[in-house]
């Protein structure tokens, strides 16, 4: 297994014995590992994310740790909020007691009878060396199920933290499923946030049967020294409705790869993405949006914002198969550039077999508009100012259709911080 | 309040203005008129200091001072206000706090007190009912997906709040129909004071029905070429531009009313 010579984490992980449950699973994971190596720059999907730092150091699996989550609640989710801790449970953080009849928000370890489809949609066969590392030996990660037509209300929060006990970077493996029934509707925010040096390798699944609606917000404020890693899979049956953001704003080094079936007719998807980078930071979205089948319509948009030496990469691909007619898939990149040393690489890949359907795409690579900024500065703002605020709208725009508004209150303010735009604050 | 003296701008190799003289005194209202591509917009943008007009020749004194050696927001806090032909959409930036930051920012030039943000709302929404403007712009994103008519508004609306002494409104009237244009008309007229003056820039004579101008004057490719009382507007409006294509296009002195 050339993968495990080389790279310690994985001898490491693989070499503690494997969890209890799903079994197949991770059988099958672990079969798959045997033939996967861990990327270099050769490879195509990784040819400008260098997996150095992740090579050269020692990660021990994380143990549970005390922590304090006050700053990070939601007023909004005070009873609707599962905790993990360098990937283990934490009850006495979590508390799910306004949970509406019927909803499950469990942790996968007491619901492996309940959570028969993980893996269902990250399949072993369909998974990178770090998804499969993830099935072969997660311990344990956040189970919601809202059955027909139930509409929860409070969003569900699940929080996932890393924390570096002692000198030795430490790594977790998280998990999320996430099966919405016919008809059921809801509102999820998935958090990852940590101190000190760690690795964080997750892997959410989520399938949206017919006419379900789901919002899903990704909040990954991982800790400056962290690499944070995770693959999504979605699945969007007939007339059901996912829209994801995905706001990428610590980790020195992350990687998102979301892949959306759209699996049934009339499924509708927005997908969308802000990362907020400085220093010498690095975040990478490979993105995937399969159009099986006629009538669904996308929407994707791609904000990414580079400062000082960091680095955005997107590769936004869109296939409408053969036969999926009357596709309505849209996808906008659009890149802002503070630093002459930092660097964007976005591109998109549309490729498309039906020849009655509406794909459009776009990438704009650029500096502050000009004109925008002679308009702040004429109402008095100097360009110091002015450029922040930009900057602090170009990330904006995709914040405020947030619907959680303490979350949205918390970003805001974390972007302004970002950008040096907290003169605006007290009006967040 | 406001002395230009041969100004000459240019953007890239294109010469705009070509000799410009206008004086402005306090409490007066001036009109810019010409046909459209005659370098209005450029003389608004150039007085308000946008960077990429290039200055090459005369003068600008605003109250004495030199208004090139002011950056565009060093003349914003002065008082100088340049209500935009094409407001500028700002995604993500909300309105109300956009203009509360423009306020406090001109407040704290002048040493007034800034407002916080309740205080703020108390007086802003004062200001909405003078521009008859749906509160519900305010805590939407600056002018992003605001009709024409709401972006002017907005402008006016603006301006009410920072009290510039010189406001240039650059076709204030487009975008606008005959009722919106006669309720910000009213609304600037009612801003006018003896210590404010006005620079109206339009092609439409419109306008000055509803705030009338002490003096016209009619801008051709980059020069004054005619300056009128505000009998002038209903010359133009019956005549329209051509005319004065054929009459002697030589800069005019300040001093020199038709
Ligand atoms: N940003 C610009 N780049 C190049 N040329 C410009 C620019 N702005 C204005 N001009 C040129 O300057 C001239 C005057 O334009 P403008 O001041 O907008 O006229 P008006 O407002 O009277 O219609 C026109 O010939 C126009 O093409
Ligand atoms: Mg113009």
């Amino acid at each position: 297994m050339a993968a495990l010579t080389e790279c310690c984490l994985l001898s490491e992980l693989l070499a503690a014995p494997r969890p209890a449950e799903w079994e197949v699973l991770r059988r099958s994971a672990e079969a798959r590992l045997q033939a996967q190596e861990l990327p270099t720059l050769k490879d195509e999907d990784w040819k400008y994310t260098d997996l150095k730092a992740l090579r050269e150091t020692a990660f021990t699996p994380g143990v549970s740790a005390e922590v304090g989550i006050a700053e990070n609640i939601l007023p909004e989710a005070v009873g609707t909020r599962l905790v993990f801790v360098n990937g283990h449970f934490a009850p006495r953080l979590s508390n799910t007691s306004a949970l509406p009849p019927g909803v499950r928000m469990l942790p996968l370890a007491t619901a492996s009878a309940a959570a028969v489809s993980l893996g269902a949609l990250a399949t072993p066969e369909s998974s990178d060396i770090f998804a499969n590392l993830n099935h072969a030996r997660f311990t344990d990660g956040a189970y919601l199920f809202v059955p027909k037509n139930v509409r929860v209300e409070a969003p569900l929060h699940v929080l996932f933290l890393s924390h570096q006990e002692g000198a030795a970077a430490t790594c977790s493996l998280p998990r999320l499923l996430v099966v919405l029934e016919r008809g059921a509707q809801a509102q999820i925010v998935e958090e990852y946030l940590g101190r000190g040096q760690y690795l964080t390798n997750a892997v959410v699944e989520v399938h949206l049967h017919e006419n379900a609606n789901l919002t899903h917000e990704r909040v990954q404020r991982e800790s400056k020294d962290a690499i944070h890693i995770t693959t999504l899979a979605a699945r969007v049956d007939r007339g059901a409705r996912y829209v994801s953001r995905t706001l990428s704003l610590g980790a020195r080094l992350s990687r998102q790869t979301p892949k959306v079936r759209m699996a049934e007719e009339g499924a509708e998807l927005e997908l969308h993405g802000l990362a907020l980078l400085d220093q010498d930071q690095v975040a990478d979205t490979h993105s995937l949006i399969d159009h099986l089948v006629p009538h669904c319509s996308s929407r994707q948009l791609h904000k990414t914002i580079v400062d000082g030496r960091s680095r955005g990469i997107f590769n936004g691909k869109i296939f409408v198969h053969p036969g999926a007619q009357q596709t309505d898939a849209q996808q906008q990149a659009r890149s802002l550039l503070l630093s002459e040393h930092a660097r964007v690489d976005a591109k998109p890949e549309l490729e498309i077999y039906a020849d009655d359907v509406k794909c459009a795409h776009g990438a704009a690579i650029g500096q502050l508009d000009p004109e925008e900024l002679f308009y702040l500065q004429s109402r008095g703002l100097n360009l110091e100012t002015a450029r922040n605020l930009l900057t602090y709208g170009f990330a904006a725009e995709l914040l405020a259709a947030i619907p959680v508004l303490s979350l949205r209150r918390q970003l805001r303010r974390a972007v302004m911080a970002r950008t040096n735009a907290s003169e605006l604050e007290v009006l967040a | 309040m406001l002395s230009i003296r041969g100004l000459r701008a240019r953007i890239g190799d294109n010469e705009v203005l070509k000799g410009i003289d206008l004086d402005i005194q306090a409490g007066e209202v001036h009109a810019i008129m010409g046909p459209n591509g005659s370098g209005k917009s450029t003389l608004g943008k150039v007085l308000a200091g946008h960077p990429s007009f290039e200055v090459t020749g005369g003068e600008v004194l605003f109250e004495g001072k030199n208004l090139f050696e002011m950056a565009a927001d060093e003349r914003a806090r002065a008082g100088i206000f340049l209500g935009f032909q094409h407001p500028i959409e700002v995604p993500g930036v909300s309105n109300a706090s956009f203009i509360r930051l423009a306020y406090n920012k001109k407040a704290e030039a002048d040493g007034r007190e800034e407002l916080d943000p309740l205080e703020f709302d108390d007086f802003i929404r004062e200001k909405l009912i003078e521009v008859k403007m749906d509160p519900s712009l305010l805590d939407r994103s600056l002018n992003e997906g605001f009709s024409g008519g709401e972006k002017k508004r907005n402008e006016i609306l603006q301006m009410a709040a920072l009290e510039p002494k010189l406001a240039i409104l650059d076709e204030l009237d487009s975008g606008l129909d005959i009722d919106a244009l006669r309720v910000l008309g009213e609304a600037v007229n009612r801003q006018m004071k003896p210590e404010r003056a006005l620079l109206l820039i339009t092609h439409f004579p419109r306008l000055l029905e509803t705030i009338q101008p002490h003096q016209i004057h009619v801008l051709f490719n980059g020069r004054i070429v005619k300056r009128g009382g505000k009998e002038l507007a209903l010359e133009l409006e019956e005549r329209g531009y051509d005319w004065l294509k054929t009459e002697d296009a030589a800069p005019l002195s300040p001093v020199g009313r038709a």
